[in-house]
């Protein structure tokens, strides 16, 4: 079902708690009593067209608005995508990685799978978090400079050297390995370990790893299928600027 | 492993969506995509590579021969005739007929036996089976941290070889980073802990 401006905010969690997070990155909290998705937009000083293509977007993994989400500014998106990043590497990251930690605490017999699973996790980790170190300190202030340059139409001193460092090109390939990894790890956790006799703990990390995985994917969606294209189009526009 | 993926090129877009629908309870995992034209499907027919193409005849209709032929060319891939015209069946040859009015039974049986088929002509790729000695052997070294280079010459078999051992080691794993497959090896004890770099 397609989540509309006139829908209670409370109906459309009560649809999709994975929504939870989502909000939250646009500075929503919980607590909205009867208030529509539009009221609560106003109240924060969100971007009610934006806000509606994101929850969507995740929402319904049929639904994407390409044209729409084309039309949102770079700025915007990259503010989005950098919130996503931080609940990753301060919140989501270390759930997992605490629970891991607590699993080796409680097992005794089994303790040497753990910590390969804890020094894997923990190989995983630094990969994303050097993934994400990249985004934010070379992609993004390209991405605000290549709009820049685009809405001013002349390219500064400034803005001429950032814009010659990096290529979105470069960017693309970037993303399969570190999806790989985490795939790697449900596989071995479901197929190869035998599982701890903290289960209820053990079953919980899977979990979590699942619906990791799933905003991973939703967030590279946003930045493949939304950003990338946008970039390449901004590029093509510069070359014709020089 | 059972990805197969399915094309489907139908102009009705309630259609399009139903036998998506359909489509998807058959199995877990398969990629559906549409087309409506004739040259964006041949164009995509070889980049898709689909195991079942499920066509509308009425869209292409001059062009049949020509798609078939295309679909000839592609490795195990089914060609479905869909039509609300009975006579369809009789005058396109395809391996398989759908009718608008076929009901969930028959539209599952013909789909089923199509798959079953599929995966009975690409049992070459042995999802299930375990690994090997000789697959366990390269496992041991990749896990050590050896390049395939390094292993092929230790081996002595060529680098090609070595790539093809590695690509069926993680195709029956599912597991592809080397990291994981040195998680792997250590749990089989193929190798032991302090042997990892």
């Amino acid at each position: 079902m397609r989540i509309t401006k006139d829908m209670k905010m409370a109906d459309v969690i009560q649809m999709n708690y994975m929504l939870i997070p989502v909000i939250y990155r646009f500075g929503i909290n919980l607590g909205f009593g009867d208030k529509s998705v539009i009221e609560i937009c106003e109240e924060t000083n969100v971007d009610l067209n934006f806000f509606l293509q994101m929850v969507n977007t995740y929402h319904d993994k049929d639904y994407f608005p390409k044209e729409e989400l084309q039309s949102i500014p770079s700025k915007d998106i990259v503010t989005y995508l950098k919130m996503t990043h931080s609940s990753y590497l301060n919140e989501k990251l270390s759930e997992i990685e605490d629970l891991i930690e607590a699993l080796q605490h409680t097992e005794t017999e089994d303790e040497k799978y753990i910590l390969l699973i804890r020094n894997f996790y923990e190989g995983y980790k630094n990969e994303l978090t050097e993934h994400i170190m990249h985004e934010e300190e070379v992609v993004f202030p390209y991405v605000l400079t290549v709009e820049e340059i685009c809405k001013a139409g002349v390219i500064s001193e400034k803005n001429q050297k950032i814009y010659d460092s990096f290529s979105i090109l470069k960017y693309q390939d970037a993303h399969d390995d570190v999806e790989e990894k985490l795939m790697d790890l449900k596989t071995i956790m479901i197929k190869y370990l035998t599982p701890p006799l903290n289960t209820n703990l053990y079953h919980k990390i899977i979990q979590l790893l699942f619906m990791l995985e799933q905003d991973l994917s939703y967030h590279a969606r946003i930045e493949d299928k939304v950003l990338l294209p946008k970039m390449i189009a901004m590029e093509k526009i510069i070359t014709e600027l020089n | 492993m059972n990805n197969i993926t399915i094309v489907v090129a139908e102009a009705s877009y309630l259609i399009q969506k139903g036998l998506d629908a359909i489509l998807k309870k058959l199995g877990d995992n398969q990629v559906v995509q549409k087309m409506d034209s004739t040259e964006s499907l041949l164009e995509s027919l070889s980049s898709l590579k689909p195991n079942i193409l499920i066509l509308n005849p009425s869209l292409f209709n001059g062009d049949f021969k020509l798609l078939k032929k295309e679909c000839a060319k592609l490795e195990s891939c089914k060609l479905v005739v869909l039509s609300s015209d009975r006579r369809d069946e009789s005058k396109y040859s395809a391996d398989a007929f759908l009718h608008y009015n076929d009901d969930q039974s028959k539209i599952f049986a013909c789909l089923e036996s199509l798959k079953d088929e599929l995966i009975k002509t690409n049992k070459e790729e042995k999802s299930d089976e375990p690994i090997s000695a000789r697959e366990k052997n390269i496992l041991k070294h990749i896990a050590l941290g050896l390049t395939n280079k390094e292993i092929a010459d230790k081996l002595f078999i060529s680098i090609h070889t070595v790539v093809t051992h590695r690509k069926n080691i993680t195709q029956k794993l599912g597991i592809k980073s080397v990291s994981g497959l040195t998680v792997y090896a250590i749990l089989n004890n193929l190798i032991e802990m302090d042997e990892v770099k």
